[in-house]
């Protein structure tokens, strides 16, 4: 819930706590994508958009400053980075994919 | 019981709020804040290993 998370923002005002909250909303999101991505009886169109809500996600996480020493935030926003790099390069191969089926239609 | 009944309000409230004064603490010294927050992070790290890992085998698959 939106409410609950803007809330936890709030009342945790520290980089690490809103890098985590960030991760778990582009968890969610990513995790929805790759369900329908993974499972070649279903159409994949519907991954596309929870592809680019778990991306945006992402992005809000990693410009978060890491204020002091935190390594495991550190290392956490490194992964982001990562993934964000991975679920960028598959919309990307989707979208295309899915732009040369309409067109073969 | 009787003996509930005609206990003082007050005796059981400040006799409810030194355990719970007790609880508390005993809770900090087991789970101070900075460790459940590093825990949680380590979890979050799993899980976009996890990520990772399922965009890498659909990435390969192509």
């Amino acid at each position: 819930g939106g409410v609950l998370m803007s809330a936890k923002i709030n009342a945790t005002n520290s980089s690490g706590e809103l890098i985590k909250n960030y991760h778990k909303q582009a968890f969610e999101y990513i995790s929805k994508a790759l369900r329908i991505d993974e499972d070649d009886s279903v159409a994949k169109g519907e991954a596309v958009q929870w592809y680019k809500k778990g991306i945006a996600e992402l992005e809000k996480g990693i410009a978060i400053e890491i204020t002091g020493t935190d390594d495991r935030s550190k290392r956490l926003q490194d992964k982001m980075v990562t993934n964000l790099t991975m679920a960028k390069d598959r919309l990307a191969l989707l979208e295309a994919t899915l732009a040369s089926k309409s067109k073969n239609n | 019981s009787t003996t509930t009944l005609t206990t003082p309000q007050n005796q059981v409230e400040s006799l409810m709020h030194e355990m719970a004064d007790e609880a508390g603490l005993d809770l900090n010294l087991e789970l101070p804040q900075g460790q459940t927050g590093s825990v949680g992070t380590s979890v979050a790290s799993a899980e976009q290993d996890e990520l990772s890992q399922r965009l890498a085998k659909l990435r390969d698959q192509m």
